[in-house]
């Protein structure tokens, strides 16, 4: 597998803006890259692509080598169970438990009962600080909390491709902490590529590989976090971690 | 006119053809092996039975009981000024268990458990759980269609035949107070009055009505896009639309097997 992700020029429509998307961008495996840029520039509709939520108008997008407009339902399922997604809403199911969300995944897919997953379950959660509240439903969660759950739901399959919609929104200091030492530990331990979309400074932004700028539906630029910090573009430095954008 | 009456046909043959096609997709996970979320859905299947079949128990109960008493009452007091004393058999088994039987339990399920269906996979939809779950490579089909569907084709035979035995009880009850009909006599003209083509029929509109609650309802739940205030419209439409499927499918099922 040369690409983890490879879009070429890949056409999207974007709700309520005039503009249409033209996507190249190509992940390495093994690869981090962090998408910035401002809201509905299209950050979060490479990740949807990339997942199969949405369709090219044109173009093309492969997915640890598969092209998506070639899968049916059932292949394209079948290519999920290799892509944990986290999307801005968490998704959890209403009706049950932390813990029986996190581990729905494996208990549809391997067919085991949740009860003997806690070895495996219960560090993750332990480590996301979800361990406290694995028994309450998403409704008893505050968001932030709800969306460490969606992380640790979609890190629990030991997944080659992770693609991260704005996984540092909504959480405090501190979770944002261990969220980055979940991540770290989790690239260190597993050959797992990480496409992440991020529209505010972060600590995750110096741990990935590169980092592409993403403005009205196009990457603008793309390269290392230091080579990107030198940039003159002030827009793209606020994005970074800068001081102004004036 | 012309145009919207072309229209109108026009969607409710897509509309058929939707439902068409989920009932084909619903056999297909159930006969396909593997095991994959055969446990998740097994579990998903029981929930569902819990709620549609057991949970139902009490108002199917008082609604049947009330229905034999009122059908017998009434047929109790009319048939003797014509000398059909003796139809009391006959009348339980065509009016409650050839019809009011299926139909009335059929609109319990619907009201009860079809809308609830409807409403949960609406929002469902809405919270994004469907997506989430799609994402992780589950399939909606094996795991949320097809167990409802399972549970309650289930469940609505099971409920249908309860009905018929409580309904017909409530006559018997009548019976025996109004008519002074000892049990023996009773029973024996229900009995002699049944074929094993009511029986068979009940089976048919049990399974049929069934399907059709399911599919229906979850095609309306998981049509909800993204707001909540698309709920209650597609619920309203899931009830509206299943009551008349079911009777166009309690007539040809009639027809088939009387006419």
């Amino acid at each position: 597998m040369k690409w983890a992700v490879e879009l070429s020029q890949a056409r999207a429509g974007m709700t309520g803006e005039d503009w249409r998307t033209d996507f190249t961008l190509s992940v390495l495996p093994g690869e981090f890259v962090a998408l910035v840029g401002p809201s509905r520039s299209g950050k979060g509709l490479i990740l949807k692509l990339c997942a199969g939520l949405v369709a090219p108008e044109e173009g093309t997008v492969r997915v640890l080598d598969h092209d998506l407009a070639s899968l049916d339902s059932e292949e394209l399922a079948e290519l999920r169970r290799r892509i944990g997604v986290v999307l801005q809403q968490p998704g959890l199911r209403s009706n049950m438990t932390l813990y029986t969300n996190v581990t729905l995944p494996l208990v549809y897919h391997l067919g085991v009962d949740e009860e003997t997953l806690q070895p495996q379950v219960l560090p993750l959660l332990d480590a996301l600080g979800l361990a406290p509240m694995k028994k309450y439903f998403p409704s008893q969660l505050t968001l932030g909390e709800a969306r460490c759950a969606a992380l640790a739901r979609a890190l629990v399959m030991n997944q080659e491709l992770l693609l991260l919609d704005e996984p540092m929104a909504g959480l405090d200091a501190e979770t944002a902490q261990r969220v980055d030492r979940v991540l770290a530990e989790y690239r260190r331990t597993h050959a797992v590529t990480i496409l992440v979309s991020m529209h505010n400074p972060s600590v995750l932004l110096e741990r990935a590989d590169r980092i592409a700028f993403v403005r009205r539906g196009r990457i603008e630029a793309a390269g290392p976090y230091a080579d990107m910090a030198k940039t003159p573009d002030v827009a793209l430095r606020a994005y970074l971690g800068g001081r102004s954008v004036a | 006119m012309i145009g919207w009456l072309g229209q109108k046909t026009i969607d409710g043959y897509m509309y058929l053809t939707d439902l068409s096609a989920q009932v084909y997709v619903t056999l297909r996970e159930l006969v396909t092996p593997g095991r994959q979320g055969r446990w998740a859905s097994l579990r998903v299947t029981l929930r569902q039975m819990l709620f549609t079949g057991v949970d139902a128990l009490p108002v199917v109960s008082a609604i049947a009981l009330m229905l034999g008493l009122i059908v017998i009452m009434q047929a109790g007091t009319q048939l003797p000024k014509v000398g059909g004393e003796g139809l009391i058999g006959s009348i339980i088994v065509v009016v409650i268990i050839r019809e009011l039987g299926p139909l009335t339990t059929a609109i319990l399920v619907i009201g009860r458990s079809g809308a609830a269906i409807t409403t949960e996979l609406g929002n469902m939809r809405v919270a994004q759980e469907i997506t989430a779950l799609e994402l992780m490579g589950i399939r909606t089909s094996r795991y949320i269609v097809m167990p409802r569907v399972v549970a309650m084709v289930f469940s609505m035979l099971c409920l249908i035949f309860y009905f018929d035995a409580i309904a017909v009880l409530g006559g018997f009850i009548i019976a025996r107070i109004k008519l002074t009909i000892p049990f023996y006599t009773f029973a024996g003209a229900v009995a002699q009055s049944l074929s094993l083509v009511d029986v068979l029929g009940t089976v048919v509109k049990g399974v049929l009505f069934g399907t059709t609650v399911a599919v229906v309802c979850c095609h309306h739940g998981l049509s909800v896009r993204s707001s909540y205030t698309e709920v209650p419209q597609q619920v309203t439409k899931a009830m509206i639309n299943s009551i008349t499927i079911c009777l166009l499918v309690d007539m040809l099922v009639t027809v088939a097997a009387y006419f």
